[in-house]
C-alpha cells in the first residue's frame, strides 16, 4: 500500500499522480455479507453495508495561519430498504463492534443472534501528507498569469480529494472504488473563481490563469444588455448546461416528481445533434470508477441518443420493478447520506465544427466561455445558468469587448432544442460542484463548445 | 464527555516540540427523518472526531479525523506546517452558565418524527387540495465537546439543535414551489401547523398575485423579510472592513439607523439554538451591543482583532470538528420593542404594503449603498389588505432603509443563515418597490 506522486526535480510541472492502495484489503466481506442477509428476511429487502476512507489537504492561501489543514475520516453505514422506506445507521469508524450497533440500528431489531462478528481490522490509514504538486500547482499557476502579461493580487486555496470507498451486498461485494482529483477557490480582489480539477498540471494552470485573466476584464466591463439571441457555450460551459439540463433533468428523482421515471424514455427532448452520455468508467483516471455507490456496476449509458431520452440516470430504487431501467448512477457524499441517481462523467459526442465555424454562426451574439452555477426547476423544466464574463461576438464571427456576468433562462427543451452546432473539439473539465438534495458531488464532463440559435439572457 | 484526552494530546504535541497547540473533541448523535422522491428515509448517526492546531515558531497546520482523540497513535504523522505561526486566546472568565434541561431531552423517535412530518402532508393536502409536499427532512442531533490549548484554555460545552426543512409545490399548472427551512433546540417545540399556513399562503398570495408598479410608501416587512435584510448587512456588523462600510454609512449626526435601530449579538443568548458559555475556541461567549440606538459601537471582533476601541466578543464559530474556527455571528439580532404587536404595525399602514417573505436571494453593495430584495405579500390600505403582490423588489439606499425605520414589533423571530439571524417585524419608509421586469 503506497502513494507515488512524482514531481519533476524542478517543481514547475507536476508530471503525474499514480495512487496504488488497497485500504479495505482485512475486510471479511463473507462474515460481512452473511450477517447483512440475517437482516434482509423479507421478500425485496436491499441490505448494504458502505464503508469510506476518505482524505483532505488544503494548502490555504499564502501567509494565513494554519497554513495546511489535513482531514481524515473513515466511517461505516449500514442500509436497509424495505419497500418505501430506507433506514441507514452511520458510525465513524470502522470495526467490528460499530458494524454490529449499526446494524441492528438499521434493521431495528432488539438483539438477536448474530453470526459471530466479522474480521474489520483494516490497515492504517493509507497517509501521505506530503502535497508537492500542490506546492508546485501554486509556482504554475504563478506562472500562467506571467506569461499572460497579468498581474494582480489574488489568493489560492487548493484541495486535494482522495476517497477509497466499499459495498457489500448480501450476495456480491463490488471491487472497492477510489476517487481521486483537485478543487481550487481564486479570491480576486473584484470575483471568487473556483474549479474541480481531474488533474493540476500546466494545462490547468493555463486555463485558470485564462479565466482569472478575464474576469479581471470583464471586472470594469459594462453589463450585458438583455437580450434574446444566439449565443455560443465553450467547452467548459456546455459542459454545466449538460449537468443542469440534461443529468438533473434525467435524474430518476427528478423524473419521478412527474410521475413514471420509465415513461421519459424515447421523449425526443432535445436536437437531432445531441448525444450525451453518462460514462463513469471512461473518466480520467482518478475519477473514472467501475461500480457506483450501491455496488452496481456503472455503464456507458446514453442519455440523449439523436435528441431523444435513452437511458435516465437511475440508482437501485427507481429500478426496482423495471425491466427498462438499469441501476448503477447511485452516489452519495458520504456514509450519512442515501444514495441518490447522479451523474459522474458527462460526454457529449463532438460535432463537426470548429469554434470559429460556430462563432459566425452566432454573428452578433455573444460568446460564454464559462459558466460560474445553475440551477434547473425541476416542477416547470426551466433553469438558470450564470455566466462571469461574456464576449460580444463581431459579424464574422470575430471576438468584441468584455461584458460582466449575466444569466441564461429558459426551459430544458427549448434550449435543448434549439442547439444548432457543436465543436469538433472536446475538453475535459470539472463541471463543478453539484449540491443538488444537500449532496455535494464534484462532477466532471468531457465537451464541445456548443453554438444556441435563440436564448434568453438577461444581464 | 472525558477532557483528560484532549489535555493529554495538548500535552503530548507540546512534549514533540509544538509551542502552541489547540486540541478540541466532539461527539454526538443525531436522528434524520425524511420524506422525499424515495420515500421514507431514516438515518441515524453517532459521530465522534477530533482537531488538533499546532504550530511552532515559523509555521502551523490543521490536522482532524474521525474516532476519538485518544486513538490518535503516537506516532501519528502530524503534517508539515505551513504558513504562519499559530496564535490561540488565553484564558478568561466566562459568565456562569448551566445548559438548560432540554439540552438532555430524550430525541424524537422514529415513529413521532415521521408523524411529525405525515402531519405536516396532511395539513397541507387541507390547505391547498393537490399541493405536493416535495420534500420533508427533520432532523435532531445533540452533541458535546472539549477544547483545550497550550495558553490554559480548558472548556466542555453542550449543544443541542433540531432543523426542519420543507419544500413544497402548488396544485396548478403554476409550478410554483416555496420552502421554509428552521431551527430549534427541540424537535417538538416545531409549529408545524403555523408553518404549513405560511407555506400555503405564500403558494396562493404567489398565483394570484400581480407585481408591482414602482411606488414608495409604508412598507411593513416581516421578520423573515427582516432577517435576510440583517445577513445582506453583515459586512457591516463584522469583517476588517466594517468600521469602513459603517463611517460610508453614517449621516451628519453620527447615526447609522433610526434610534429603533439597535442590533445585538449574544452567543450565550438564553433557550437560543447555539446557546454555550464559550464560543469554538473556549473564549466566553458575550452579549455585544454592534448597534445602539442608531449609533454604531463597533463589528463583531475576534480576540485577535480586538482593541482598546474594539472589545473581543467571543464570536469564533467551529460549525464542526472538521472545520477551521471563524468569526462569524452567533443570535445576531435587532432588538424587538416588546410593547408593539404586529397586528398594530398592520393597522398603522395608511397606504403601503406588507411584506411578508422573499422570491430569492437579494443583492447587497455596501460601497455603493444600494440593496435590492425580490419580495412577495399584500397590498395594503388603511390596515387592510386589498390585493397580493408578487414578482416584486424591495430597492433602496441602505442608508435610508436603517434611517427609515419607523417602528419594530416584538415577535422576534431566529433563521438558521450565517449562525442564526433574527428579527422582528418592522415599519419601514425611504426604500420603493419595483416590478422585477422593470
Amino acid at each position: 500500500m503506497y502513494c507515488r506522486i512524482e514531481v519533476k526535480s524542478d517543481s514547475a510541472t507536476v508530471v503525474m499522480k499514480q495512487f496504488y492502495v488497497v485500504p479495505f484489503s482485512g475486510l471479511d466481506t463473507v462474515s460481512i455479507a452473511r450477517s447483512l442477509a440475517q437482516v434482509a428476511d423479507r421478500d425485496g429487502d436491499h441490505v448494504d453495508a458502505y464503508l469510506e476512507r476518505c482524505e483532505e489537504i488544503t494548502l490555504l492561501p499564502e501567509g494565513q495561519s494554519p497554513g495546511i489543514c489535513v482531514r481524515e475520516q473513515e466511517g461505516l453505514a449500514l442500509r436497509l430498504v424495505r419497500g418505501k422506506s430506507s433506514w441507514i445507521a452511520a458510525r465513524d469508524r470502522i470495526d467490528a463492534t460499530s458494524f454490529e450497533s449499526a446494524l441492528r440500528q438499521a434493521s431495528r431489531t432488539s438483539p438477536v443472534v448474530f453470526y459471530p462478528l466479522p474480521e474489520m481490522t483494516l490497515r492504517r490509514f493509507p497517509r501521505c501528507v506530503d502535497v508537492p504538486e500542490l506546492y508546485a500547482f501554486s509556482e504554475l499557476l504563478d506562472r500562467a498569469i506571467l506569461g499572460l502579461h497579468a498581474a494582480f493580487p489574488y489568493q489560492l486555496t487548493l484541495v486535494r480529494h482522495r476517497r477509497w470507498s466499499q459495498v457489500i451486498g448480501t450476495q456480491l461485494t463490488a471491487a472497492s472504488q477510489r476517487e481521486f482529483f483537485y478543487s481550487c477557490v481564486i479570491e480576486l480582489p473584484w470575483a471568487r473563481y473556483g474549479q474541480v480539477l481531474p488533474e493540476i498540471d500546466e494545462v490547468a494552470a493555463q486555463r485558470l490563469a485564462r479565466g482569472v485573466q478575464a474576469l479581471f476584464k470583464a471586472s470594469t466591463a459594462p453589463p450585458v444588455e438583455p437580450r434574446e439571441g444566439p449565443v455560443v457555450l465553450g467547452s467548459s460551459a456546455t459542459a454545466v448546461l449538460l449537468h443542469e439540463v440534461v443529468a438533473h433533468a434525467l435524474e430518476a428523482d427528478t423524473l419521478a416528481l412527474g410521475g413514471a421515471v420509465s415513461a421519459a424514455r424515447g421523449v425526443e427532448l432535445g436536437s437531432k445533434c445531441l448525444n450525451v452520455l453518462d460514462d463513469p468508467s471512461g473518466a480520467p483516471p482518478g475519477i473514472d470508477r467501475a461500480f457506483d455507490d450501491e455496488g452496481e456496476p456503472v455503464l456507458r449509458r446514453w442519455l440523449l441518443r439523436e435528441g431523444v431520452v435513452d437511458q435516465p440516470l437511475v440508482d437501485l430504487y427507481h429500478s426496482r420493478g423495471s425491466e427498462s431501467l438499469i441501476a448503477g448512477a447511485a452516489r452519495r457524499d458520504s456514509r450519512y447520506s442515501s444514495p441518490v441517481p447522479r451523474s459522474t462523467f458527462l460526454e457529449m459526442l463532438p460535432g463537426e465544427e470548429s469554434l470559429e465555424d460556430l462563432l459566425k454562426a452566432a454573428d452578433g451574439g455573444l460568446y460564454l466561455p464559462e459558466a460560474s452555477g445553475g440551477r434547473l426547476h425541476p416542477q416547470s423544466g426551466s433553469f438558470t445558468l450564470d455566466f462571469p464574463y461574456a464576449r460580444q461576438i463581431r459579424s464574422g464571427g470575430e471576438l468584441g469587448e468584455f461584458s460582466s456576468g449575466c444569466r441564461v433562462e429558459g426551459t430544458v427543451s427549448a434550449i435543448l432544442s434549439s442547439i444548432r452546432g457543436i465543436g469538433r473539439s472536446v475538453e475535459t473539465a470539472g463541471a463543478g460542484w453539484c449540491a443538488k438534495g444537500g449532496q455535494k458531488f464534484a462532477v466532471f464532463a468531457a465537451a464541445p463548445a456548443t453554438q444556441i440559435d435563440s436564448v434568453k439572457v438577461i444581464g | 464527555m472525558d477532557s483528560a484526552p484532549v489535555r493529554e494530546a495538548v500535552r503530548r504535541l507540546e512534549a514533540d516540540g509544538f509551542a502552541a497547540v489547540e486540541a478540541y473533541a466532539k461527539r454526538g448523535r443525531s436522528r434524520k427523518f425524511e420524506l422525499g422522491p424515495a420515500g421514507k428515509l431514516v438515518t441515524t448517526s453517532e459521530e465522534a472526531g477530533w482537531a488538533v492546531r499546532a504550530g511552532d515558531q515559523h509555521s502551523s497546520f490543521f490536522a482532524a479525523g474521525t474516532g476519538s482523540i485518544e486513538a490518535v497513535e503516537p506516532d501519528h504523522q502530524w503534517p508539515q506546517g505551513e504558513g504562519r505561526p499559530l496564535r490561540l486566546p488565553g484564558p478568561s472568565v466566562s459568565r456562569a452558565w448551566s445548559p438548560g434541561s432540554d439540552l438532555d431531552a430524550p430525541m424524537l423517535v422514529e415513529h413521532e418524527a415521521l408523524a411529525m412530518l405525515e402531519s405536516i402532508r396532511a395539513e397541507l393536502g387541507r390547505e391547498i387540495p393537490g399541493a405536493q409536499l416535495l420534500r420533508a427532512v427533520l432532523e435532531e442531533g445533540s452533541s458535546d465537546s472539549v477544547i483545550s490549548n497550550s495558553r490554559g484554555v480548558h472548556a466542555k460545552t453542550k449543544g443541542r439543535v433540531a432543523t426542519l426543512y420543507l419544500e413544497v409545490a402548488g396544485s396548478g399548472r403554476d409550478n410554483l414551489t416555496a420552502t421554509r427551512y428552521l431551527a430549534v433546540r427541540e424537535a417538538r417545540n416545531f409549529r408545524c401547523k403555523s408553518l404549513v399556513q405560511h407555506l400555503a399562503n405564500e403558494l396562493f398570495v404567489r398565483r394570484d398575485a400581480k407585481s408591482g408598479s414602482r411606488d414608495r410608501g409604508e412598507f411593513l416587512l416581516a421578520s423573515e423579510v427582516g432577517v435576510r435584510l440583517l445577513e445582506g448587512l453583515l459586512p457591516l456588523l463584522i469583517g476588517r472592513d466594517a468600521v469602513d462600510v459603517a463611517t460610508r454609512l453614517e449621516d451628519r449626526q453620527g447615526r447609522i439607523g433610526s434610534s429603533l435601530v439597535t442590533v445585538v449579538d449574544d452567543g450565550g443568548l438564553a433557550g437560543g439554538v447555539l446557546e454555550a458559555a464559550v464560543d469554538g475556541e473556549g473564549t466566553p461567549t458575550k452579549r455585544m451591543t454592534l448597534i445602539e440606538a442608531g449609533r454604531y459601537h463597533q463589528p463583531l471582533t475576534p480576540w485577535w482583532e480586538a482593541s482598546e476601541k474594539r472589545l473581543p466578543s467571543g464570536c469564533v464559530g467551529r460549525a464542526s470538528w472538521r472545520d477551521l474556527p471563524k468569526a462569524g455571528p452567533t443570535h445576531l439580532f435587532l432588538l424587538p420593542d416588546p410593547s408593539v404587536s404586529v397586528s398594530s404595525l398592520v393597522g398603522a399602514v395608511s397606504r403601503g404594503y406588507y411584506l411578508l417573505g422573499c422570491e430569492g436571494p437579494g443583492s447587497f453593495d455596501l460601497s455603493e449603498d444600494r440593496f435590492s430584495l425580490p419580495v412577495w405579500g399584500f397590498v395594503l390600505r388603511q390596515g387592510k389588505s386589498v390585493e397580493p403582490l408578487s414578482g416584486s423588489r424591495l430597492e433602496g439606499r441602505i442608508g435610508a432603509l436603517l434611517r427609515g425605520i419607523q417602528a419594530v414589533g416584538r415577535d422576534l423571530m431566529f433563521a438558521p443563515l450565517y449562525g442564526m439571524i433574527g428579527c422582528p417585524s418592522m415599519l419601514v419608509t425611504g426604500v420603493e418597490l419595483r416590478s422585477v421586469g422593470s
